[in-house]
């Protein structure tokens, strides 16, 4: 498995989500590409970051942001 | 990676090509002092950064001497090194040039690199950044140590931060707190920008925001001063700590200098008391006199002798006097007590001229020479003339037998002496009772000078068993109870921190609370939707970085007190602990050994080093579980406090964990009795993948290094 999908299901296994925002734990288990098509925004949002920030060379603070308020605003949470 | 193999080639000792074929495991290097084991690891260091300046100084002494003038040869170190299955040489070289004066010039310094591809085939690289790229700048940092006060690599405070970054993989979750907060910030702002747009709440909202900003101005304040009461703390509970050691017996000093100063005023004391002015009292106080009395008695005796024969002469001269006075009486009552004429009539001159007449001009007689009346007449001028000189003379009735009263004065001065004989005949009990008190006060004064002798004996003792000088050991006494009453205002202050810090993250709380209220009144919902969902992302992704680092210093603990207590298997360890400590705005990581849940800051030597080693190895080891990827330990004479039988139980604990170590030590070997070094046949008994021997070859003269060539010899 990449790095970047043990640094994702790293996050989604953090207590909040699944306290918040009732993550199952198959959830828990997704790669950064099932991420990215998950109908629960904060896990996309995630997906997001991580992808950009695993990428070489990663992506910049200000373009994630656009990414994913852009995203946010897609989905109209 | 591992190293597979050490070249060294006309490096100082090592004259010729030197080769170590290392082992992926434990590798020990025996040498005595001076025979190279230090030289091996400055060559080692030398190609993985060391000095590059004076390059003749490296040169072997031996090859410069063979060499001819003129003739250039190589200083080489390689360090032939397997890292996923490929191999790379890193190389440091240069060239010596024999001067005609026997001394050398150097060529520039080259590093080269090689790599090799699993079907063996060789490319030359940067030789610098090959190494990097293999053994990286940080990781060599924490992977060579020489004796054991490098190994103290955790004083520094971001130390064992920095290892824990670099092993752990915390390090990759650090990119996310940054870029979390930055999103998280933008969308305070963009939400807060939106409720500013609704001039409704305005002047609350800023009144709320103004708050916010000086209590957390007000919680930056409060939390460094608490950081820094912390470090006062730690610093205190050290000092004591370090105190404690001395403190009984400086609490002992202080109890035997008091005791002593006791004696010493108690001898002086009675020194005052006793009184040795004997000459002065035999004047002053009479003791001159001790022995009158019997002088005084004879004395006595005879002014009574005196007296008596002086009464009985008085008595007798009073009675003559008084038969003189009766004859007298008698001689009157003969002449019938008729009245004779006055014996100056007639007169002187009458008289003269009756007899020079040879007339009696009373009675108008002749009175011829011899005649009856010429002599009679004769007679009475003669008494005449005799009672005119018995009137000048003092009259004989005042005549006394004694003219000066001198029995008197002597009988006073007896009946004086009488009186102060009484006075005199205490002088002798006096005296005895004076010599009896001197007496005692001196046995009192030699008992106490034993027992003064034996305090300072008692003391002399203490100040043996105590490394402090007799003026650092009394203000030991005096430091530690400034530092206990120190300590106990620290924590006071640190309780009162603590309070002030907890109202402050209520009242920020609060009033985040009512600012999140106004937002929501008056702020777009998308927006404060958004910052939700990067608020919560922000904790996800500080949480974890938190929880990956957490995660790993504890595993590292527990692993760091695993090695520690099989280094010190059956002694006293305590137990490692790794404190993560918030300083200002910064985390470090704190090591302490514990004791019984209490910190002991000045461990001895030997387990302080043995703690170091414990935790160098759990890093060494947990880095390549989690990273799948290791480094090799390198260290010179890291157990010079461990003693023999210490150094075979660690050696063979070495054997048994992972990793590559190269070990530099001078145990195991000894002279024979024909003074021939051999190696110890204990060394038998030691785990290892691989041991040398480097030994510079006999005979030498160790004063002329032109003498001196290290051999390597495989065990």
């Amino acid at each position: 498995m990449a790095r970047k999908d043990k640094i994702l299901q790293t996050f989604l296994s953090h207590e909040l989500l699944v306290s918040k925002y009732n993550i199952s734990s198959e959830d828990q288990l997704l790669t950064i590409r099932e991420a990215m098509q998950s109908d629960k925004p904060i896990i996309k949002a995630l997906a997001i970051i991580v992808d950009g920030l695993q990428q070489s060379p990663p992506e910049t603070d200000n373009s994630l942001r656009k990414q994913v308020l852009q995203f946010l605003n897609e989905t109209a949470i | 990676m591992i190293i597979e193999r050490i070249s060294i080639e006309n490096y100082l000792c090592y004259y010729g090509r030197n080769v170590f074929e290392l082992s992926d495991g434990l590798n020990v290097i025996l040498g005595e002092n001076g025979e190279g084991k230090t030289k091996f690891f400055e060559a080692v260091e030398w190609v993985f950064g060391g000095d590059d300046k004076h390059l003749d100084n490296l040169v072997s002494a031996k090859k410069l001497k063979e060499a001819d003038i003129a003739e250039s040869f190589s200083v080489r170190v390689s360090i032939t090194v397997l890292q996923y299955g490929e191999k790379s040489i890193i190389s440091k070289s240069f060239l010596a040039t024999k001067n005609e004066d026997e001394s050398c010039a150097t060529s520039s310094l080259s590093t080269e690199g090689i790599e090799e591809n699993s079907s063996g085939e060789r490319s030359q690289v940067d030789g610098k950044k090959l190494l990097d790229r293999v053994f990286p700048f940080q990781i060599r940092k924490y992977s060579m140590f020489k004796g054991e006060s490098e190994l103290d690599v955790f004083k520094s405070d971001d130390a064992l931060l920095n290892l824990i970054n670099l092993f752990s993989d915390a390090k990759h979750f650090d990119k996310y707190t940054s870029t979390g907060e930055h999103l998280r910030s933008k969308a305070e702002k963009a939400v807060e920008d939106s409720t500013k747009n609704d001039k409704k709440n305005e002047r609350q909202y800023n009144q709320i925001e103004y708050e916010i900003h000086n209590l957390e101005q007000e919680k930056h304040k409060i939390e460094v001063h608490l950081a820094s009461t912390d470090k006062e703390l730690s610093k205190l509970e050290s000092n004591l700590q370090d105190a404690e050691k001395h403190v009984d017996n400086a609490d002992a000093l202080k109890t035997i200098n008091n005791r002593i100063k006791s004696i010493e005023d108690q001898i002086s004391k009675l020194q005052s008391n006793i009184d040795e002015n004997y000459t002065t009292n035999l004047f002053d106080e009479n003791w001159i006199a001790v022995n009158f009395e019997p002088i005084h008695t004879e004395f006595t005796e005879k002014v009574k002798k005196l007296s008596k024969e002086k009464r009985k002469q008085q008595s007798e001269f009073d009675k003559q006097k008084g038969i003189k006075e009766g004859e007298k009486k008698a001689k009157a009552e003969l002449m019938n007590n008729a009245i004779p004429l006055p014996i100056g009539i007639p007169s002187k001159e009458h008289m003269e001229e009756m007899l020079q007449d040879e007339i009696c001009k009373v009675c108008n007689r002749e009175a011829k020479k011899d005649s009856e009346a010429y002599l009679f007449m004769f007679k009475r001028l003669e008494n005449y003339l005799k009672s005119q000189e018995i009137q000048d003379a003092p009259e004989k009735e005042d005549e006394r037998l004694f003219k000066k009263d001198y029995l008197s004065s002597l009988s006073y001065l007896s009946h004086s002496h009488e009186d102060n004989l009484k006075n005199l005949r205490g002088v002798r009990s006096k005296i005895k009772d004076l010599f009896e008190f001197n007496r005692d006060r001196k046995k009192d004064i030699e008992e106490l000078k034993e027992k003064l002798d034996h305090e300072r004996n008692e003391r002399e003792r203490i100040l043996g068993n105590s490394d402090l000088a007799e003026d650092s050991l009394a203000s030991v006494l005096k430091n530690y109870t400034a530092w206990q009453y120190d300590l106990t205002t620290r924590n006071r202050e640190r309780l009162d921190y603590e309070q002030v810090l907890k109202g402050i993250d209520a009242e920020l709380k609060t009033k985040n609370k009512a600012k999140d209220d106004i937002d929501m009144e008056s702020a777009n919902s998308f927006l404060i939707k958004t910052r939700e969902v990067l608020r919560d992302i922000e904790v996800i992704f500080n949480e974890t970085k938190e929880k990956k680092f957490d995660s790993f210093i504890e595993q590292l603990e527990s692993k760091s007190n695993e090695i520690f207590t099989e280094i010190n298997v059956d002694a006293f360890t305590g137990t490692i602990v790794l404190k993560k400590v918030k300083r200002g705005n910064r985390i470090t990581v704190d090591v302490e050994l514990e004791e019984r849940g209490r910190t002991f800051y000045k461990p001895n030597q030997s387990l302080q080093t043995s703690m170091y080693i414990a935790i160098l190895f759990a890093i060494s080891e947990l880095a390549s579980e989690i990273n799948e990827e290791k480094y090799p330990l390198i260290f010179d004479a890291p157990t010079s406090s461990f003693g023999e039988n210490k150094t075979s139980q660690f050696l063979n604990l070495l054997f048994e964990t992972g990793n590559q170590k190269i070990l530099l030590i001078k145990d195991f070997l000894v002279t024979d009795d024909s003074g021939k070094l051999i190696v110890k046949n204990e060394f038998k008994d030691i785990k290892r993948d691989k041991a040398f021997w480097v030994k510079v070859d006999r005979p030498f003269d160790s004063n002329d290094l032109t003498t001196i060539d290290t051999n390597v010899i495989s065990l």
